[in-house]
């Protein structure tokens, strides 16, 4: 008798359970994406406002795994549903060794700048390699190219404090989109114009042997300018980086910028390149992920706290909210980078 | 999220069901199912020993969170390597530089990653001989230090450049000087035979090494030494305590053209648990804050974004030579390739070669998976090609020398050099029969009485000694051995089986060395013990 009334005492509990179960599950279905993303943007994939908007209306949940853009076009993707690079060379590279993905599109924009101390910034403009313009500092590439190759120290330039000769720390352009950015800039710089296979020949030995001066590279951007910031003046004087990441970090930590502000200068090089942060679906659901991150309210967070230049958001409206002086209302001195086979030459001859 | 939901409502079916069945038996007097059990929340991080200083920190962090955080400590190098292992059995890294998480993270397993505090590379100089040596209230280069060197105005201490990133840091900075300070080491610069002899010249000055930086700190403090190369923090922890028991405190040199930077990653390793991570997470914001931020920087280090504060002025005092202020210009670090190569030369070249001696158990209780053990521990070191694999490779001169024991020693057995002698060794090792009992002391003593037959001011000698019982015999046999030897030999042991601690620790204190603990791993202790000399 009695088992018999725990057996229904049980019945009715599964029933209840079922029940519970199917109301409870009517949902928008979850999905949980997985890719690898370049450093410099898991500050916006982990911001909770854009989080909340992916989940609520795009049912989308994006985990990743850091990687630098290079090195993610020929890490294993097994797995992965996305790729999310910070360039389209990356996207090229992609296409060249794997054919065309299923889907791509460019989602961030930000220029590649340099980031200086005041008292190197302050060298630099007595140099005449920078020039500061609307309180917007700007340097020349070939200025600064020219003293990077005649091996100028940092004590020519009035810097006595630093050790070494004047460089620009970059992230290993053969791993990271920054630093390889920064190279092809570099090659820009030294044909004059934009790189091709027609003058590659004469620009690598120099891009080889400045690179070479640089020894051990960060292969991440983030970890780039943490260290930046951290290790002070003496250990990175001039690092090359994303405009977000300053604009990013004052949003995010206003009160140690409010303390740092006066010493860290951005310096917009002239002419710059584009970071266009482009994201490869791999597959069906890491389709979903170009859709989510182009709406319209998740692109005006990326520029409010992350520091992006969108598509949407194409000049940045409101640039007072940072607390960043010397932000560029627009730039106009901008050149395309080198093409993709000419890239991988030049990540070739680096590595 | 919806599993999360299905699990609710999964857990409320079984819970009813429970409580049905608690109700109709009435029999059930103490229940099982308690809930209790809910998994500690425990955070495991493998760090460089410089952070066992942060303990007290860590252990706040635990009272308030809940959160508990096990350390375990290992060089540098060694956290480089298990990041390119399969299985990594840590939540956390926390190396002493991000140059080696860069390096060894390959795979990209690593996330979040912040600098929690900077500390440099410098020079620690009896404050005495500092100034005879005129480099009190000057800039002093790397070849000022060397030159005093060449000159034996004195000797110093430093870990072991292939084991531990303050000795590799320091070893990068004098390879710079010597070349006389180009761009960046090349590979072709380190073919020069000129180098070659001026290295293994300077290192041949290196009075005592050390596997892990915290304790050739501990070890500078129980002996009698000129200097040590160590981190800026660990000098202040160590005058604080030789000023404290009325010693010569250190007075701080940092070379300008050979000065590196710690910036102390710590990273989290990713393998898809969200729990670990928002605990990881924790750990991170709770040492980034800026209360404990300033109890680090009190603890030497140099932390936050804006410099030493006012009140923790106090901590890096200018009477010990230390400079809060100095814009800190480091040595740019060669790309990886560069690096192992010079690492390579340290370990094969370079160093003083190391005469190592080791006594080791074959009592009856070692016999079965004991004996297992310890045969595919000495594999590790002695054949060769796995050796390289840590950086642990024999060089052309160095010596080993066996000596199998039991209550008695069995035998000893001598393999000069890198080659078939020494894999001959191994032999030795796995076909030596175990049985009778432990006289560790025996085979103590034997060991430094081969010694005597060396020159060991051209080595870096130490015995290392495996026993897994209580030793017959006593501490005074090897002591009146020892003092006829009249040269440092540390004795190292490793503690396995039921090894009497006590026994051992008074070997380690006698003879300025430490004891490792082989019972977890014992291939692990054999290679981190092989990395003190």
């Amino acid at each position: 008798m009695k088992t018999k009334l725990i057996g229904l005492a049980i019945l009715l509990v599964v029933i209840i359970g079922a029940v519970l179960y199917v109301v409870l599950s009517d949902e928008k279905e979850m999905t949980e994406i997985n890719g690898f993303v370049g450093g410099e943007k898991i500050g916006m994939l982990e911001d909770e406002e854009i989080q909340e908007i992916l989940r609520d209306d795009y049912g989308l949940v994006i985990d990743y795994a850091k990687a630098g853009s290079i090195d993610m076009i020929s890490a294993d993707s097994t797995g992965k549903d996305f790729l999310f690079p910070s360039n389209q060379t990356a996207l090229e590279l992609y296409i060249q060794q794997n054919g065309t993905p299923r889907k791509s599109e460019i989602i961030l924009n930000t220029p590649i700048v340099l980031y200086t101390r005041s008292a190197v910034a302050e060298a630099l403009l007595q140099k005449g390699i920078a020039s500061k313009t609307d309180g917007v500092y700007y340097v020349d590439m070939e200025k600064l190219t020219a003293a990077i190759e005649a091996g100028t120290s940092w004590a020519d330039i009035g810097l006595p404090q630093l050790y070494g000769s004047v460089t620009v720390g970059t992230t290993d352009p053969t791993k990271s989109n920054s630093g390889n950015m920064f190279a092809g800039l570099l090659a820009n710089t030294l044909c004059g114009g934009v790189a091709d296979e027609s003058n590659l020949s004469e620009i690598l030995p120099r891009l080889q042997s400045i690179f070479q001066k640089l020894g051990y590279m960060e292969s991440s951007s983030s970890d780039l300018f943490d260290q930046f910031l951290k290790t002070g003046m003496g250990a990175k004087p001039l690092i090359a980086g994303y405009e977000s990441q300053l604009l990013e970090f004052a949003v995010e930590n206003p009160d140690t910028w409010e303390q740092i502000k006066e010493d860290i200068v951005m310096l917009y090089p002239t002419p710059t390149v584009w970071s266009s942060h482009v994201y490869i679906a791999l597959d069906e659901a890491g389709e979903a992920g170009i859709d989510a991150l182009l709406d319209e309210e998740v692109q005006k967070l990326a520029w409010e706290k992350h520091g992006f230049r969108t598509g949407v958001y194409d000049t940045p409206t409101d640039k007072d909210h940072f607390g960043v002086d010397g932000i560029a209302e627009e730039l106009t001195q901008v050149a395309p980078m080198p093409d993709a086979a000419t890239m991988d030459a030049i990540i070739k001859a680096l590595s | 999220m919806k599993n999360k939901k299905k699990l609710i409502v999964l857990l409320l079916i079984i819970m009813t069901l429970a409580g049905l069945f608690a109700g109709c038996g009435d029999d059930s007097g103490d229940d099982n199912h308690d809930s209790d059990y809910d998994g500690e929340a425990v955070l495991r991080i493998i760090s460089g020993s410089e952070n066992s200083e942060l303990e007290p920190i860590l252990e706040e962090f635990t009272a308030k969170e809940g959160i508990r955080v096990e350390m375990t400590y290992q060089g540098s190098l060694d956290i480089m390597r298990l990041l390119g292992e399969e299985e990594i059995p840590y939540d956390a890294v926390w190396p002493a530089s991000s140059l080696w998480l860069s390096t060894g993270d390959t795979q990209h397993r690593v996330k979040h990653a912040e600098s929690i505090s900077i500390t440099p590379v410098v020079f620690g100089i009896r404050q005495s001989l500092a100034e005879e040596l005129g480099f009190v209230g000057r800039e002093v280069s790397v070849s000022d230090i060397l030159s005093a060197i060449q000159e034996d105005k004195f000797s110093f201490c430093m870990t072991s450049a292939t084991q531990s990133n303050s000795g590799a840091s320091a070893y990068i900075g004098f390879l710079y000087a010597l070349l006389g300070n180009p761009e960046m080491i090349t590979a072709e610069d380190l073919q020069s035979p000129q180098l070659q002899g001026q290295v293994t010249e300077l290192l041949s000055g290196v009075d005592r090494s050390s596997g892990s930086s915290d304790w050739l700190k501990d070890m500078f403090l129980e002996g009698d030494y000129d200097a040590m190369v160590n981190y800026e923090c660990l000098i202040i922890k160590a005058n604080e305590e030789l000023e404290a028991r009325g010693d010569e405190t250190l007075h701080v040199v940092y070379p300008y053209d050979g000065l590196s930077l710690a910036d102390s990653p710590l990273g989290y390793v990713d393998k898809g648990d969200d729990e670990k991570e928002k605990m990881f997470l924790k750990l991170q914001e709770y040492l980034l804050s800026e209360d404990v931020q300033n109890q680090i920087q009190r603890t030497g280090r140099r932390s936050g974004y804006t410099g030493i504060s006012d009140e923790n002025r106090d901590v890096f005092r200018s009477d010990w030579g230390l400079q809060p202020d100095r814009v800190l210009s480091p040595i740019k670090m060669p790309a990886s390739d560069v690096l192992f190569e010079c690492l390579n030369l340290y370990q094969t070249d370079f160093k003083k070669p190391s005469l190592t001696v080791y006594c080791l158990d074959y009592s009856g209780s070692m016999s079965g998976e004991g004996n297992e053990q310890l045969v595919s521990a000495m594999e590790q070191l002695l054949i060769q090609e796995n050796a390289r694999k840590n950086f642990l490779q024999a060089s052309e001169n160095e010596v080993n020398i066996l000596i199998p024991f039991e209550g008695q020693v069995i035998n000893a057995y001598t393999a000069r050099g890198n080659g078939s002698e020494l894999e001959a060794l191994y032999d030795k090792v796995r076909d030596q029969e175990v049985g009778g009992g432990t006289d560790m002391y025996a085979a103590a003593v034997r060991g430094i009485n081969m010694l005597k037959e060396y020159d060991l001011s051209q080595y870096t000698p130490a015995i290392i000694l495996l026993t897994d019982g209580q030793s017959a015999g006593s501490i005074s046999d090897f002591e009146s051995a020892y003092q006829r030897l009249d040269a440092e030999v540390p004795v190292f042991s490793i503690m396995f089986g039921d090894a009497d601690e006590t026994q051992l620790e008074m070997l380690a204190q006698y003879t300025n060395a430490r004891v490792f603990d082989g019972r977890e791993n014992l291939t692990e202790a054999f290679r981190s013990v092989k990395g003190y000399n």
